[in-house]
């Protein structure tokens, strides 16, 4: 019998294929690399893209003063923009500005783009804060429920829900819900009471944030205010959110508990309940957390229309203030902006993948 | 779609049914109101009187308008009739122009690959990424100004949906399309010289068009919400041109803060219920139409079992009764029963499906005493893991388990999952088929054993980990206290069983059940693993139920065999015994089958003949991924094949045979080398070049299941060379056809049949006579038969040996398997790491190999014959590696 030989370590360890590579870089240092190279095109893409619409529309300062200024001063308003120039300087100046953080100025009244993002980036980022939250609390838990009893009642019902919430648009939930707090006195616009909101104006220091703010303040019913104008529009956006991440959950559950290795952790004796947690839910994070990058623009789509119903001042808001007043060197920054952000969150995501899948970091 | 949706009301059932009609309900009720909206409405949308009396606003509902009339003064009835038209109009023309537009883009680019693709991919990336309502904001201030009239509105409104889902048709499109054509049935083609526009066509739409409906009607439900959205923001369609929903709700908006509720809930009812409709469709036909949803149905088709069933038939002559007999365990066999450690009576498995019952195990009865290996063999379908599965309860609950199965005293089925939960693992573990998906890939190979000796212990987590590290070194892990850190993906194939094994062995389990423990594995790893086995139960005692369909491996491991076919068992004997002797027809068939290395007397040399195939120096190279460097997969091989003969290319998995193949019919190019057929230079040969020249050569793929399309039929997949190829009339092809399928065994009725309804072997069958058609100089055949049950195998063998015999062509038969190769090959060559090891006549490399890797090689394999077997384990001894 060759049994001795057989236990005795086969491989010579110097020579084995896989096991941790050895290399300037590690892999994970590597993986992010190469997501970061495949995102400075698309960003790219996407900045020009915006700059060439933009162009193809015509004369920006045209369509914003055209009814209210002379022929004379609209020309001498375009030398002062330099929009008379040649495109491709244009875009020299467009491109490096982007590099220094300058996104451009808006025609109406003057701002800066960037101190835009300061002041409604802010609260465009505490909503979708409070909204993922709604979402989470919804999609993770039901979408589990739902894959577990799979075509059976609660799933049907779970699955009816999420089509619901997602075939409802989020200006019609925020007008039903606009209908049935109301009544109440619940507040159902803007991000706190008027009085309470200049209150706010003199934290010191100040995050933009209202719920930071009202912390920083320290009263508790200006807290609970912020809060309460809140609610309504983190459950609107939260709801279209969260049903997607049911299904998304639901779905990518009942891929994984059909693996092998669910299987055999149940051939090992290993709990149901462990083997849900464990195994199948953590591994079908992966895929999840992919898909919930790309949700990212879903929801700032859904910001634009969340904020318009409740007048909510963040970047969505103010974007659709400027397309109405036709401001289109505003929309050309908020835009491109919006682009960076889409672009900074997806590689975020990567990160959080890396982390979840250990495929990725070694 | 007239065919589909008929076809998928059918397939669907229960809630899914009542879902699916439920969306098709809504849908057609959206269009008949779209189409009859003038003759539906009590008035016009824009009317704010009626014969000079004007409704008045706000007004809430009453008789003459139902639905109350808006802050405008119009009637909402009315508009929200008018509303489904626009919606409707918007939604046809945006699904039909993104899919005009994405679905061939997809397609181009997926299938050609190259700079257009990559750019393609980031153009359509970058605006799949980017908020789909503020991206149709900008496109529609850019076609219209942001607002328009009826018609100019309403083809402005599309052309901002469709440039916001154009993307997601080109994604789905080009995914689809980069695996359909990685599919054997495209090479197939393209070895014959199709043209791309055909390949295309035929073989590549003709696939990805399934998940055509499903993307359409989910796309209309988000053209829908983002139409609505795009009005609500002011940016949709004129609102004196057209009725639209989004815009009347953001004109209610203000209108809810006061109670007025009707002005809003109406046009939003609406959008919920046209896109729920929609959606509902959508979600119920990927339900229906995505494979990877569906409730797992039996591995094999039914074409199989009848192949099988039918070869059974055979044997058993007229007589099905004598199965029931033969089915019993034998007198002598009661000794060991006192001391079974696991001990099956009268299993029976039988699975609901939409089809009715199906009867998977019927009635089965064998022990295992400790320290025993009892083979269970028999080919597909035969229940043979199904029954395994159902001793630990891990069958599906569609499943019905009846009979008995008693681990030591106690009876484990009807049993509760908690009741059996301390019982898995512990006291039975099993070892799966396929390591790589048997071991969580999120966790370290350490994590999995622990968790799985804390199931079942009172253990610490440090106490655990050294146990972890101690099991590892036991199964034979080199450096066991650095790997049991290392996730899955980080070991190799024969490792990654290892450990499976570490985890079975780990709570010392009275009986281990291997399913197919090395199928997945190569030979030499095959050995090892088997080894390590043999060795645990010598040590620990453990009984093992080891399933298996291979032969060798139970003539190397077995004392005792069952054979089972189809859910029965027909024999059960002493491993000895039952090779010495078989008592059953059908275990006789099944042995007679095997192939056994060094016992064939294949065919000699024909050193005479003209030269076919020239391989000079051959090196193909793939490139890295970004920082690494390119793998060889060849290096630096020259063989060559002449008329008659029939070159046996063997070697393990990763060593470069097959890329051998594929790059002498021009489906790789070479890095360097050159490659001659028939005296005509291929090698670096454009497509166009090489066209003319693909008539000399054939190529037989390995898996069945896609190597035919399964959207042509039998007669089509063969005709297609001939079409390609020749000027040949139809007559003429048809009449060709036939001869084919008969010179391969089918009657010419199978032209008419597809590839589904046919068995794997009848479909490998059909491959040959494809690759045939065309009376090829060179045949390639890429493990032709290793997808393939034993039986079936012997027969598609022996036709393939009597074809090469008749028509004399030059072959390179590529395959893993020693003993195939030995009974029909004229020369053999051995490759090893991308590099040729030996090469010569059959009976010296096979009978008296000159090199060492060879020689392991051979001595790995195991024959079905149990004295051989141990002799040639003694002998082996040390020429036993990991080579994994």
């Amino acid at each position: 019998m060759a049994t001795a030989e057989v236990l005795a370590p086969l491989e010579p360890s110097g020579s084995e294929p896989s096991g941790p590579r050895r290399g300037r870089l590690s892999p994970l240092a590597r993986y992010l690399l190469v997501r970061l190279a495949l995102l400075l095109p698309m960003v790219w893409v996407l900045v020009t893209m915006v700059f060439l619409l933009m162009r193809v529309i015509g004369d920006p300062i045209q369509a914003a003063l055209g009814g209210r200024l002379t022929a004379e001063q609209i020309a001498e308003r375009k030398a002062e923009a330099g929009l008379d120039r040649p495109i491709l300087t244009q875009y020299w100046e467009y491109i490096s500005g982007l590099f220094r953080g300058d996104f451009g100025t808006t025609l109406t009244d003057n701002r800066k783009v960037s101190d835009i993002l300061v002041q409604n980036g802010a609260a465009t980022l505490e909503l979708a804060f409070w909204s993922l939250l709604v979402a989470f609390a919804i999609g993770i838990p039901l979408g589990r429920i739902a894959a577990r009893y799979r075509d059976r009642v609660p799933d049907v019902l779970l699955r009816l829900f999420s089509i619901l919430v997602y075939a409802a648009p989020v200006f019609f939930v925020g007008l039903l819900l606009k209908l049935a707090f109301t009544p109440f006195g619940w507040p159902s616009s803007g991000r706190a009471s008027i009085s309470n909101e200049l209150i706010l104006q003199d934290v010191h220091p100040k995050t933009n944030i209202m719920i930071v703010d009202a912390f920083l303040w320290g009263e508790p019913s200006i807290i609970w205010d912020v809060l309460q104008h809140a609610m309504l529009p983190a459950i609107a956006l939260g709801l279209l959110t969260g049903g997607v991440f049911l299904r998304l959950v639901r779905v990518n559950l009942l891929q994984t508990l059909r693996m092998d290795y669910v299987t055999a952790a149940r051939a090992r004796g290993i709990s149901e309940r462990r083997v849900m947690n464990k195994h199948a839910f953590r591994n079908a994070l992966v895929p999840v957390v992919t898909v919930m990058g790309l949700q990212i623009a879903l929801l700032l789509g859904g910001a634009i229309l969340t904020e318009t119903t409740f007048e909510w001042k963040g970047l969505g808001y103010q974007l659709s203030e400027y397309l109405i007043k036709r401001d289109f060197l505003a929309v050309q920054g908020i835009v491109t902006l919006i682009a960076l952000i889409v672009g900074a969150v997806s590689f975020f995501i990567d990160v959080i993948v890396a982390f979840v899948d250990p495929r990725v970091r070694f | 779609m007239r065919r589909l949706i008929p076809s998928v009301v059918t397939q669907s059932h229960g809630l899914q049914r009542f879902m699916l009609l439920l969306g098709f309900g809504l849908v057609g009720l959206f269009v008949f109101v779209a189409i009859f909206a003038p003759w539906l409405a009590p008035y016009d949308f824009n009317a704010d009187r009626a014969g000079g009396v004007v409704f008045g606003t706000q007004q809430g509902p009453s008789a003459d308008h139902w639905f109350g009339t808006t802050v405008g003064g119009t009637d909402v009835l009315s508009r929200v009739i008018y509303g489904a038209r626009t919606a409707v109009e918007v939604i046809v023309l945006a699904v039909v122009l993104s899919g005009l537009i994405g679905v061939p883009l997809g397609l181009v680019s997926g299938y050609l690959g190259g700079w257009l693709d990559r750019i393609l991919v980031l153009i359509m990336d970058a605006l799949y990424a980017f908020p789909s309502l503020l991206l149709a904001i900008v496109v529609s201030i850019v076609v219209s100004g942001g607002n328009s009239g009826a018609v100019g509105g309403i083809l402005a409104a599309a052309l901002s949906i469709t440039v916001v889902f154009v993307p997601q048709y080109y994604r789905v499109i080009r995914n689809a399309t980069l695996s359909v054509k990685a599919e054997p049935y495209v090479d197939a083609a393209k070895v014959v010289g199709v043209r791309t526009p055909r390949i295309l066509r035929k073989h590549i739409f003709s696939n990805v068009s399934s998940s055509l409906p499903v993307i359409g009607t989910l796309n209309a439900s988000e053209a829908i919400l983002t139409l609505a959205g795009l009005g609500f923001l002011g940016f949709g369609i004129e609102p004196s041109a057209a009725a639209e929903w989004g815009y009347d709700l953001n004109k209610a908006l203000p209108d809810a803060s006061s109670g007025i509720w009707w002005t809003g809930v109406f046009p939003g009812l609406a959008i919920v219920l046209i896109v729920l409709g929609a959606t509902l469709v959508g979600e119920s036909l990927n339900d229906i139409l995505n494979p990877l949803l569906r409730t797992r149905g039996a591995d094999t088709s039914e074409a199989d079992q009848a192949e099988i069933e039918q070869e059974f038939a055979e044997l058993e002559g007229t007589d099905a009764s004598s199965l029931e007999a033969a089915g019993a365990p034998g007198p002598g066999l009661d000794a060991e029963k006192k001391v079974a450690a696991l001990s099956l009576t009268d299993l029976a498995v039988t699975f609901r499906t939409d089809a009715g019952q199906v009867k998977a195990v019927n009635g089965i009865s064998f022990d295992v005493a400790p320290g025993e290996v009892v083979a269970v063999v028999g080919e597909s379908g035969s229940g043979k893991s199904v029954s395994s599965r159902a001793v630990l309860g891990l069958l599906p609950s569609s499943a019905e388990v009846t009979g008995s199965a008693r681990l030591g005293t106690r009876e484990l089925l009807g049993m509760r999952t908690g009741e059996l939960r301390p019982i898995r693992g512990d006291q039975v573990s099993m070892v799966f088929q396929e390591p790589a998906t048997a071991l969580n890939p999120v966790y370290t190979v350490g994590w999995q054993i622990i968790e799985g000796l804390q199931a079942h212990q009172k253990i610490s987590k440090k106490a655990a980990r050294a146990r972890a590290v101690e099991l590892l070194e036991l199964v034979g892990m080199p450096d066991p206290a650095e790997r049991v850190d290392y996730y899955p993906h980080q070991l190799s194939g024969g490792q990654k069983q290892r450990v499976v094994i570490a985890m079975a062995i780990a709570c010392d389990p009275d009986v281990i059940i291997a399913d197919e423990p090395t199928t997945a594995l190569d030979v030499t790893v095959q050995a090892a693993i088997l080894e390590l086995l043999l060795s645990l139960r010598d040590r620990l005692g453990t009984a093992i139920v080891l399933i298996t369909h291979n032969m060798g491996v139970v003539a190397d491991m077995a004392d005792r065999v069952v054979v089972m076919y189809r859910g029965t068992i027909v024999e059960q004997a002493p491993s000895r015994q039952l090779f010495a002797a078989p008592k059953h027809p059908y275990t006789r068939a099944l042995l007679d089958a095997v192939p056994h290395l060094g016992q064939a007397d294949g065919p000699g040399l024909v050193d005479d003949n003209e030269l076919v195939l020239k391989v000079d120096d051959l090196v193909v190279e793939f490139p890295g991924r970004f920082g690494q460097p390119a793998f060889r997969a060849v290096d630096h091989v020259s063989l060559e094949v002449r008329k008659g003969e029939v070159l046996g290319l063997v070697g393990e998995s990763g060593s470069g045979k097959s890329t051998i193949g594929r790059t002498t019919v021009g489906l790789q190019q070479p890095t360097s080398g050159t490659i001659h057929v028939s005296g005509n230079q291929i090698s670096g040969l454009s497509d166009r070049q090489l066209r003319p020249l693909r008539s000399r050569f054939g190529f037989v793929f390995q898996d069945p299941a896609s190597s035919l399309n399964p959207r042509m039929s039998i007669g089509q997949c063969i005709a297609e060379p001939l079409h390609v190829q020749t000027e040949m009339t139809q007559a003429e092809i048809d009449a060709k056809v036939r001869s084919l399928l008969e010179s391969v065994e089918l009657g010419g009725a199978y032209a008419e049949r597809f590839p589904h309804e046919l068995s794997g072997g009848q479909r490998q069958r059909v491959s040959l006579a494809r690759a045939l058609s065309l009376d090829p100089d060179l045949l390639i055949a890429d493990e032709p038969t290793s997808a393939l049950d034993v039986s079936v195998q012997a027969r598609v063998l022996e036709l393939f040996t009597e074809l090469q015999q008749r028509l004399q062509f030059a072959c390179l038969f590529i395959s893993h398997d020693l003993a195939v190769v030995d009974t029909l090959a004229n020369r053999v060559a051995v490759m090893q790491h991308g590099k040729l090891v030996e090469i010569g006549p059959r009976d010296q490399v096979l009978g008296h190999p000159q090199e060492d890797y060879t020689r392991r090689l051979i001595a790995a394999v195991p024959v079905p014959d149990p004295d051989e077997q141990a002799r040639r384990r003694a002998e082996r001894g040390r020429l036993l590696t990991d080579i994994s």
